[in-house]
């Protein structure tokens, strides 16, 4: 039987996902809802790209509901498995492009801020997505996970495949090289002011 | 050249509260993925275990073709051991201790004959 909506919402996404490999069509609206955003917005901090991020948001979600009826709740966290899939299917498409054209910054706009604020913010937003572009994929993918996902670094390595000394070592060489390419931008960006 | 701790904080923040939006159009793709891929209710339940009886069982046909095949074994029985007139066999005869055997093929139409 399907579950009230509401009640869906409380659930956690493994429980959620038990629930669609039953069949249950209102666990697959609330993962959706759920999980695209999330997917999404990942790839595009990676990519940078809207149509590319979009084709790997869909080709992300189509394994998780093609490996549903196997998953077994505990043995991985949904996120962290999602994170993994959509970042390998990230890499995958940036290494068969010699680079990635950067689009115009994506519209951020909030109607309760003034138009100053969301121009700045879209400033800031485009500004970090450049100079994270420059980083070497694996670095550009910690401080992701890091310092804009807010993961901690044993999940990290959990997903990146590797020690969680060398998720520091990247998020450390990745925040030192960020700040070397931002730091001749710090009046454009308004922070001279502050 | 050294970090600049409070302008990445920052951005990092700024990041995280204006993230990338997926479109309408994409999320009705993402859903129509979905639920065309959902397993159909009930088809995830673990299968039986299986014996060697329902394996027969299944092989026949199951139940309803069992209980058929039941059904003609008694009425074969029956038929056998109290046979109609018409039918009439060698294990008849050995049985009611007749000492030939007579093949009648038209009795059954004596009637039909003679009022031809």
């Amino acid at each position: 039987m399907n579950m009230p909506y509401d009640a869906q919402a409380e659930l956690d996404d493994a429980a959620l996902l038990a629930r669609y490999a039953t069949g249950d069509a209102a666990a697959a609206r609330q993962l959706t809802l759920r999980l695209t955003p999330r997917v999404f917005a990942h790839a595009m901090r990676l990519m940078h790209n809207t149509a590319e991020a979009e084709d790997v948001t869909q080709e992300a979600l189509i394994r998780l509901w093609r490996i549903a009826p196997e998953w077994r709740e505990g043995e991985a966290k949904v996120s962290t498995w999602l994170y993994r899939v959509t970042a390998n299917l990230c890499m995958d498409r940036l290494r068969r492009r010699a680079s990635v054209p950067l689009e115009d910054a994506p519209e951020l706009a909030d109607p309760a801020k003034g138009v100053e604020e969301n121009m700045q913010d879209e400033a800031r937003n485009m500004a970090l997505q450049e100079a994270l572009q420059q980083l070497p994929d694996r670095q550009r993918q910690a401080v992701v996970l890091r310092h804009i996902e807010g993961l901690g670094n044993p999940e990290i390595a959990e997903i990146m495949e590797i020690g969680p000394r060398a998720v520091e070592s990247l998020t450390a060489r990745g925040k030192r090289a960020l700040s070397a390419l931002l730091a001749g931008r710090r009046k454009e960006l308004g922070y001279d002011n502050d | 050249m050294t970090e600049d701790p409070d302008m990445l904080d920052d951005l990092f923040q700024t990041a995280r509260r204006t993230p990338a939006e997926p479109s309408s159009d994409l999320l009705a793709r993402v859903q129509a993925d979905a639920l065309a891929m959902q397993p159909v209710r009930g088809a995830v339940l673990p299968a039986p275990q299986t014996g060697l009886f329902m394996r027969l069982l299944g092989a026949l046909g199951g139940w309803p073709a069992a209980a058929g095949l039941a059904t003609a074994t008694v009425a074969g029985l029956w038929i056998g051991m109290f046979p109609p007139d018409l039918v009439s066999d060698g294990l008849s005869q050995v049985l009611y201790g007749a000492d030939t055997m007579t093949v009648d093929p038209l009795g059954g139409f004596d009637y039909v004959l003679l009022e031809g």
